[in-house]
C-alpha cells in the first residue's frame, strides 16, 4: 500500500516536471530581444455589434521581463492613448496609461488588473506576460484540438501572485510548443476561453496572428488580429520609459 | 373607564371648543418637535443614503478633512497588501445649465479600477460598445449620467451637457446613461459621473484628490485594516467606514437640532400652563359632580386617577394631532433646511421624501403624553383633595380659590437666590443650567403675586378711564387670580421668550456687522463660485500670482478654507497671509497683544483662534494645538483670541506658507482683492477679465454683495427662530382665548347678574375686552422683565453650547415696542368671541349656572 502510495506521488511530481518543462519550452521557443505589430481590436457586443480599434505595439526584453508600450491609433476619439507596461519575473507589471486630452499619465494600480481591458473582452491581466515561475503547473493529458495534438496543462497561481482566476488549462501544440487555448476558470466556472486561430511562422517564430477571447459570462467576444509583425528589432530602452510616453513616443 | 366615558367624555363634549383649545399647546409644541426632527432627520437620511449609495462597496474611506491630498498617497494605499481595490475620488456638486436647474453630484472616479467599488450598470447593457470606456477615460469631456436626469433634461446617449469648470462653461458629452439602481438615486437621481483626472481639471484640484474609497482582501476585518491604513498614513489622515460622513453632517446640523428642541420643548412648557389652567378651572367648576361623586363613595384615588386619565387622552390627542401635523410641515422645512445647510456649511442636500423615525414619533407622543400629566398633575390632587360636603354647598368655590400661597413666594425667592448664587460661583454646565431651570421655575411661582400686585395696581387706571367695565375687569383678575395665572404664565413666558430672541438677534447682527465692517472690508472678492460657502472648485496658484500684478491692485490676499477634524469635529480652518492680512483688517482681540500675536502667528509661530473655538473647544491663549496634517502631527501653540464670525463651529487663523508647507495645497478658495485710490470694482473687473481672458472661471463680489450675501445667511439662521417667535405668540394667544373662555363659563352667574340689574351688553362686552387686555398687559410686563434674564441665560446658553459666540447683552426695546401692538391687539382679537358667547346667553340659564 505505502508503495503505491509513494509511486503515484512520485508519478504526479513527475507530471508537474512535464508540464513546467512544457512551458519552460513553449517561452524558450518563442521568446525574441523584440517584438512590433499593428493590431486590431474587434469587439462584437450580444447583439452582434462591432467596434474596432487599431493599434501599435512595440516590446524589448525577453518574456516574463520585458517592458511594452500599445498606443492607439484609431478611432480618432482614442487617439494617441498609450499604455506601458513593465513586466516583472517576480511581481505583477507595472502599468501606466496616458491619455493626450487631458496630457497626463496615471498608474493602473494592481488591484484593478482584474477589470476589463478598455470594454475589450481581455482583463489587464490577461495581457500581462507571466514568468514560468508565478504558477504550479499539472499535466493533465493530451488531447487533439482543431486536428493538432495538443499537451493539456494546468496553471494555478502561486500564493504569492495576484490573480482574479482560480485556475487556467492550457493546450499547447505538441509540434510546435505553442499554446493554442487557454481556458480561465473562478472557482469551478469556467468564464473565459482564449483560442489562438491563425498560427504562422514569422522570422522562425511561430506567432498567433490572430485569437479571440470569448466572455462565457457576458456572452461577448473580442478578436485581436496581428499585422505587420517584426521580431528582434532593435529598439530603444528610452521609447519604453513614462518619459516617452508622456511625449507620444 | 366608565367614569371617564360617563362624566369625563360628557363634559368634554359639552366643552368641545375649550377642550381642543386646551391641547392646542401640545399639539403645537409635538408638531414643532415632529417637524424640525423629521426635516432634519430627512435631510440627514437623504445626506446618508447619498453617501451609503455612492460608496457602492466602498468598506473604507481615506481623506484629509476637506484639503484633500497628493495623488502619491494613493500609490501608498494600493501598496498595503491587505487593501484589495483603493480607488480615487472627487466628489463636488454644480449646477449645469439644463432644463430642470436642478443641482447636480458629481461623483469623478477612476474607472480602470473603480468598477470593482461601483455598479455602473449601463442603460444599453453593454459597456464595450455602446459607452467605449476607452473613449471615456481619453476624452475630458466624458460624462456619465442617470437614467432619471437623462429623462429630467431631454439627454441621450452624445447630448451635450455644459458644466461650469474653472476654466468657464464646458460642454460635456454624454458617454453612458446608468441604469436605475442604488447608485443612481443618490442625491435624488441627479448624479454624474465623470474621470477623476478630468475632475482635477475642472474644480482645480491640481494633483489632488478629495479622498480614497478602497474595499479590504476578502476575509479581512475592515476594523483591523482600518488601524493598519492609520498606522501607515499617520494621524493627518482620517480612515473611516463611508457611514462617518454621516456623522460629520449629523455634527454640522447638530446646532439645529438642538434649536428645534427648544423651541418645541417651549412650546411644549408653555402649553403646559395652558393645560393646567384648564385642568384647574375644570375642578374649580365640576366641584359639584366631585361631591356627588365622593359622596357615593368615589375614593380620593379614583378622582385623582380620573383627571389624570382625562389629562392623558387630551395628551395623546393633541399628541396625535401634532404629530401628523409635524409630518405635514416638515417637507417645507426640509427642502428650506437642505438650502440652509447648503448656504452655511457648502454641504448641499436636498432630501427628496420625508423619512420619519418611528422611534422620534413614539417620543413625541410619550412628550406629548407626559407634558399634559404633569400639567394635570396639581389639579387632580387638589380635586382628590375636594370635601364632599363643602363642594355640594352652592357659593363655596370663590372663597376657596381666593388667596395665594405664601409658601409659593418663598420658594420662588429662594429659587431666585440659588440661581443667582449658580451665577456668581457656578461655572460648570450643570450648576449654570440649573440655575436656569430655577430662575424659570421661581418666574412661575412669582406670576400669580406679581399679577395680582399689578392688576391692583392698574385698577385706580382702568377705573378712571372706564368706571364700569374696567373695575370689573380689574376685580375679576383680582379676585381669582389662580383663573387666569395659567395665560398670564403661559403668555410671561412666551414674551420672554421673544424678548429673549430678539435680544440675541440684535446681539448678533450689530457683532455680525462690527465684524464685517472690520475683518472683510477689501474693495472685492474672487470667488470660483456663486457661492461663498461651495468648496468645490478652488482657484489654482497662479491666478492670485496674475492678479497680484494687475495695475491698480494694492493688495492680494489668497484665502483657503478647509474643515479639518480637531476633537472629532470639522474644524474651519483659515489660512491667509497674516502680515498682510494684519496691515488691513485687525479681527477685535480677546485675548492676546495684537502687534506681537499678528507678528508671530505670520511667522508661522503659531495659529489665532476665534473666540467661539476657543469656548467650545476649551481652549486659550498659550495653549498648544495639535493638527493633524498629512504630513503628521503639527503642533502650533495659540498665540491669541479674536471675535470671528467666519463660522459657526469656530474657526482657526494660520498663515498661508504653513499650510502650504504641510498640506502641498496652493489653491485657494477666494481672492481678496484692495484697490488703489482712484481704481474702481469696474475697472478692475476688466483689468482681471483682459488679464486672465477665459482662462479662468470666477464671480466677482464687491464689499456690499458679499456684506448682503452674509447677512442673507444670517437671516436665513434667524429665520428659524421666527418659528419660535411665531410658535411663542401663537400658544399664548390660545392661552388667552382659552382663559377667557373658560373664565366666561365661570361666571356666567355673575355676568347674568349684572344683566339682571341693568348691565347693558355693552358694558359687558367691554369687561370681557378690558380683562382680555389686562391679561394681555400683565403678561407683556411680566414677560419683558423676565425677558431680561431670558435675554442673558440665552446668550450664555448660545455662548456656552450652541455657537460659542460672545454676543454683547443689550435690551432689545424695539422688540417691546413691536410687541405692545401686538400682544394687546390678539389680546382683545381673542375676546371677541367669548364677550360674545357671554351676552348671548340666556339669562334665566345664568342665574341658574353653577
Amino acid at each position: 500500500m505505502n508503495k503505491l502510495v509513494l509511486f503515484l506521488l512520485c508519478a504526479g511530481t513527475l507530471l508537474a516536471q512535464d508540464a513546467r518543462k512544457i512551458v519552460e519550452e513553449s517561452q524558450k521557443m518563442h521568446r525574441s530581444r523584440s517584438q512590433q505589430y499593428e493590431g486590431v481590436l474587434e469587439v462584437y457586443d450580444t447583439k452582434g455589434g462591432k467596434n474596432e480599434k487599431r493599434w501599435q505595439y512595440a516590446r524589448i526584453g525577453a518574456y516574463g521581463e520585458s517592458k511594452s508600450v500599445l498606443r492607439f491609433l484609431a478611432p480618432p476619439l482614442v487617439k494617441g492613448v498609450a499604455l506601458l507596461v513593465h513586466n516583472h519575473p517576480d511581481r505583477a507589471s507595472d502599468q501606466w496609461m496616458w491619455t493626450p486630452e487631458l496630457n497626463r499619465d496615471r498608474r493602473i494600480a494592481l488591484q484593478d488588473r482584474s477589470t476589463r481591458f478598455f470594454g475589450t473582452d481581455f482583463s489587464f491581466e490577461d495581457l500581462e506576460e507571466r514568468d514560468v515561475d508565478q504558477s504550479d503547473y499539472k499535466l493533465l493529458g493530451e488531447e487533439t484540438l482543431s486536428g493538432q495534438a495538443c499537451y493539456k496543462i494546468e496553471a494555478v497561481a502561486k500564493k504569492s501572485r495576484t490573480t482574479q482566476y482560480s485556475r487556467q488549462v492550457i493546450w499547447v501544440r505538441k509540434d510546435i510548443l505553442l499554446p493554442v487555448q487557454f481556458e480561465m476558470y473562478v472557482k469551478a466556472e469556467l468564464v473565459k476561453r482564449l483560442e489562438h486561430k491563425r498560427i504562422e511562422k514569422v522570422q522562425n517564430v511561430w506567432s498567433t496572428l490572430e485569437m479571440e477571447m470569448n466572455d462565457l459570462r457576458k456572452k461577448t467576444r473580442t478578436v485581436m488580429k496581428t499585422e505587420k509583425l517584426k521580431y528582434d528589432a532593435t529598439l530603444p530602452e528610452e521609447q519604453f520609459t513614462l518619459q516617452a510616453l508622456r511625449r507620444g513616443e | 373607564m366608565i367614569l371617564l366615558r360617563l362624566i369625563s367624555w360628557q363634559y368634554t363634549r359639552k366643552h368641545l371648543l375649550r377642550s381642543l383649545l386646551t391641547i392646542a399647546g401640545i399639539v403645537l409644541g409635538v408638531a414643532v418637535f415632529v417637524g424640525m426632527h423629521t426635516a432634519n432627520q430627512s435631510v440627514l437620511t437623504a445626506f446618508t443614503q447619498t453617501v451609503d449609495r455612492i460608496a457602492g462597496a466602498t468598506q473604507l474611506q481615506i481623506s484629509a478633512g476637506e484639503a484633500g491630498f497628493e495623488e502619491e498617497i494613493l500609490e501608498r494605499v494600493q501598496n498595503v497588501p491587505e487593501v484589495r481595490v483603493a480607488v480615487p475620488v472627487i466628489e463636488a456638486v454644480m449646477n449645469p445649465q439644463t432644463k430642470s436647474q436642478a443641482n447636480i453630484l458629481i461623483l469623478a472616479v477612476d474607472m480602470t479600477g473603480d468598477r470593482s467599488l461601483r455598479d455602473y450598470a449601463l442603460e444599453a447593457g453593454d459597456d464595450s460598445f455602446i459607452e467605449d470606456p476607452l473613449v471615456f477615460l481619453a476624452q475630458p469631456d466624458s460624462i456619465m449620467i442617470t437614467r432619471e436626469f437623462a429623462a429630467e433634461n431631454d439627454l441621450q446617449s452624445n447630448s451635450e451637457l455644459t458644466l461650469n469648470s474653472m476654466d468657464g462653461p464646458k460642454k460635456f458629452i454624454v458617454r453612458g446613461i446608468m441604469k436605475s439602481s442604488g447608485l443612481t438615486s443618490a442625491f435624488g437621481g441627479n448624479l454624474a459621473i465623470m474621470d477623476v483626472y478630468a475632475a482635477q481639471k475642472i474644480f482645480g484640484r491640481g494633483r489632488r484628490f478629495d479622498r480614497i474609497d478602497l474595499a479590504v482582501q476578502e476575509g479581512l476585518d475592515p476594523a483591523a485594516v482600518q488601524v493598519k491604513l492609520e498606522k501607515v498614513l499617520g494621524a493627518g489622515f482620517q480612515v473611516e467606514p463611508p457611514s462617518s460622513r454621516a456623522k460629520q453632517f449629523e455634527s454640522l446640523s447638530s446646532v439645529y437640532g438642538m434649536l428645534a428642541n427648544i423651541t418645541s420643548l417651549f412650546a411644549l412648557f408653555i402649553g403646559m400652563f395652558l393645560i393646567y389652567n384648564s385642568f384647574a378651572i375644570a375642578v374649580t367648576q365640576r366641584r359639584s359632580e366631585i361631591g356627588i361623586l365622593r359622596a357615593l363613595g368615589a375614593t380620593r384615588r379614583q378622582i385623582q386617577i380620573l383627571f389624570l386619565a382625562e389629562s392623558a387622552v387630551g395628551g395623546l390627542v393633541g399628541a396625535g394631532l401634532g404629530v401628523l401635523l409635524g409630518i405635514l410641515i416638515a417637507r417645507g422645512i426640509a427642502g428650506s433646511l437642505g438650502q440652509f445647510l447648503g448656504e452655511v456649511y457648502g454641504v448641499a442636500q436636498k432630501a427628496e421624501e420625508v423619512s420619519s423615525d418611528p422611534r422620534l414619533l413614539v417620543g413625541a407622543m410619550v412628550l406629548g403624553l407626559v407634558t399634559s400629566l404633569i400639567a394635570a398633575w396639581i389639579p387632580a390632587r387638589n380635586a382628590a383633595r375636594v370635601d364632599p360636603v363643602q363642594a355640594l354647598q352652592k357659593g363655596r368655590f370663590q372663597l376657596l380659590t381666593a388667596g395665594e400661597n405664601r409658601t409659593r413666594r418663598w420658594l420662588a425667592v429662594g429659587l431666585l437666590c440659588f440661581a443667582g448664587l449658580s451665577l456668581a460661583f457656578g461655572h460648570g454646565r450643570l450648576l449654570f443650567y440649573a440655575g436656569y431651570i430655577c430662575s424659570i421655575f421661581a418666574a412661575v411661582l412669582l406670576v400669580p403675586t406679581l399679577g395680582l400686585w399689578l392688576a391692583r395696581g392698574l385698577r385706580p387706571v382702568l377705573k378712571a378711564i372706564w368706571p364700569v367695565e374696567g373695575t370689573l375687569a380689574a376685580d375679576s383678575l383680582i379676585q381669582s387670580p389662580r383663573r387666569t395665572s395659567g395665560a398670564v404664565t403661559a403668555l410671561a413666558l412666551s414674551v420672554s421668550l421673544i424678548i429673549a430672541l430678539g435680544g440675541m438677534t440684535q446681539a448678533a447682527y450689530a457683532s455680525i456687522d462690527e465684524w464685517l465692517r472690520v475683518a472683510l472690508n477689501p474693495d472685492m472678492y474672487l470667488a470660483p463660485t456663486q457661492n461663498f460657502t461651495d468648496r468645490s472648485f478652488r482657484f489654482p496658484a497662479e491666478l492670485a500670482g496674475e492678479v497680484e500684478k494687475i495695475p491698480g491692485v494694492r493688495r492680494m490676499q489668497a484665502v483657503r478654507i478647509v474643515r479639518l477634524p480637531m476633537d472629532g469635529e470639522p474644524v474651519m480652518f483659515v489660512s491667509l497671509d497674516i502680515s498682510s492680512v494684519s496691515q488691513e483688517a485687525r479681527l477685535p482681540i480677546v485675548s492676546g497683544d495684537g502687534e506681537t500675536m499678528y507678528r508671530a502667528a505670520a511667522a508661522g509661530k503659531g495659529v489665532i483662534i476665534s473666540d467661539n473655538f476657543a469656548l467650545m473647544h476649551n481652549r486659550k491663549r498659550g495653549d498648544i494645538l495639535t493638527i493633524a496634517t498629512p504630513g503628521g502631527p503639527l503642533e502650533l501653540p495659540v498665540l491669541g483670541v479674536v471675535v470671528d464670525f467666519s463660522d459657526q463651529k469656530g474657526s482657526v487663523l494660520l498663515d498661508r506658507s504653513i499650510y502650504v508647507k504641510y498640506w502641498k495645497d496652493t489653491s485657494a478658495n477666494v481672492i481678496r482683492i484692495y484697490l488703489q485710490a482712484g481704481v474702481t470694482v469696474a475697472q478692475m473687473r476688466e483689468r482681471i477679465a483682459a488679464q486672465t481672458g477665459t482662462r479662468f472661471r470666477y464671480f466677482v463680489f464687491t464689499n456690499e454683495d458679499l456684506r448682503r450675501y452674509i447677512l442673507r445667511i444670517t437671516d436665513q439662521w434667524f429665520g428659524l427662530t421666527y418659528i419660535q417667535i411665531a410658535v411663542a405668540v401663537l400658544v399664548s394667544i390660545l392661552g388667552i382665548v382659552n382663559t377667557l373662555t373658560v373664565s366666561i363659563t365661570d361666571r356666567r352667574r355673575e355676568l347674568g347678574v349684572l344683566q339682571a340689574v341693568g348691565g347693558l351688553r355693552g358694558q359687558i362686552r367691554g369687561t370681557i375686552w378690558l380683562e382680555a387686555v389686562l391679561i394681555g398687559g400683565i403678561g407683556l410686563i411680566l414677560g419683558c422683565g423676565f425677558g431680561a434674564v431670558a435675554l442673558y441665560y440665552a446668550l450664555e446658553t448660545s455662548a456656552r453650547d450652541l455657537s460659542g459666540m460672545r454676543l454683547a447683552y443689550g435690551y432689545p426695546f424695539r422688540t417691546v415696542l413691536t410687541l405692545i401692538p401686538i400682544i394687546l391687539g390678539s389680546a382683545f382679537l381673542a375676546s371677541l368671541a367669548p364677550a360674545e358667547a357671554a351676552v348671548r346667553g340666556s339669562l334665566v340659564e345664568a342665574l341658574e349656572y353653577e
